[in-house]
């Protein structure tokens, strides 16, 4: 079955060791893959960049290129 | 006045101690794994950009300095990859069936969220507190997770979460952090994807791993290929 996956950078080293097929990397801290509380467009913006990978079979580990923002930094 | 018997609190002892000890901290935990030259800068590193911090009032130098660190614990000290237990070489690539505008999607999370009223008892415990759950991480670790089955319309303020292994205050005070069932939805009705499984499903990472794979992770996958409700598994893994 299909499966995507989104991990913290922290533990961006698991899906290669895994052999998961596809995983998207973000650059936020542990305890918040998707983005800061709140923070809605960037956690919509992290789940529809990894269901992208979904449609590409030659890309298993594609990391997100933003940095971490807080409700301040928006 | 301290008692002259006690042995000084070593380096070593004080970056432990934020391991599930007398200064637990899941958000820094990982500082245990430092050498203690790391932990002294990663402390002067953390001090300055506080510091700067007072004047600018502006986080992002807090914040960055304690994602590097996080990331040099955990990464930087992982040994041999071919020692890692949970190795595989194989990648198996499993192309979508249909456009994923057709496809029928499940969450699958590690968050540890449940609906309340429906509470996974760990250890035959009821209504357990993260503050318990921290406590008995070993336990956690030793026994095969629990999956919780979640409407994907439920009411967020009877969503609970409770997990021992990572910082939980952030998808405490919003669940879309690591548990993102309104977003899955919204791309359902904006038709990015097909559909949304109307349940969602979640359980408590930190456990045995070795039970995880050999014994619930092949019934949850046969669950999933079985219920007709799914072509797509998005996993959130905390």
């Amino acid at each position: 079955m299909p499966t995507v996956s989104v991990y913290v950078r922290s533990f961006g080293h698991l899906p290669e060791l895994m052999g998961l097929s596809r995983s998207l990397i973000t650059r936020h801290p542990m305890g918040r893959p998707l983005g800061a509380p709140g923070d809605g467009e960037r956690q919509r913006a992290v789940i529809e960049a990894a269901l992208a990978l979904l449609e590409s079979a030659d890309q298993t580990i594609v990391e997100f290129a933003e940095p971490y923002r807080t409700g301040s930094r928006r | 006045m301290s008692d002259e018997t006690e042995p000084a609190e070593t380096i070593e002892d004080l970056r432990k101690s934020f391991w599930y000890g007398s200064r637990s901290n899941l958000s820094f935990k990982y500082l245990k794994d430092l050498s203690d030259a790391e932990f002294g800068d990663f402390v002067d590193e953390l001090l300055t950009e506080v510091a700067s911090m007072i004047d600018s009032g502006d986080p992002t130098g807090v914040i960055d300095a304690a994602y590097r660190w996080q990331i040099q614990a955990y990464t930087g000290h992982l040994g041999d990859p071919n020692d890692f237990p949970h190795r595989f070489d194989d990648v198996p690539i499993n192309p979508l069936p249909k456009p994923l505008s057709e496809c029928r999607v499940t969450l699958l999370s590690s968050s540890g969220h449940f609906v309340a009223g429906d509470d996974p008892k760990p250890f035959g415990v009821e209504s357990m507190t993260q503050a318990e759950a921290e406590a008995r991480i070993g336990e956690f670790l030793k026994e095969a997770p629990s999956l919780s089955s979640i409407p994907v319309d439920v009411d967020p303020a009877e969503l609970r979460v409770r997990h021992g292994g990572y910082p939980t205050d952030a998808v405490r005070s919003d669940h879309q952090v690591g548990f993102p069932i309104g977003h899955l939805a919204d791309l359902a009705a904006d038709g990015v994807i097909g559909a949304l499984n109307p349940t969602a499903f979640s359980f408590v990472g930190a456990a045995s791993q070795v039970r995880l794979k050999r014994m619930v992770a092949p019934e949850w996958a046969e669950q999933l290929g079985n219920d007709g409700k799914t072509d797509v598994v998005f996993l959130v893994p905390l």
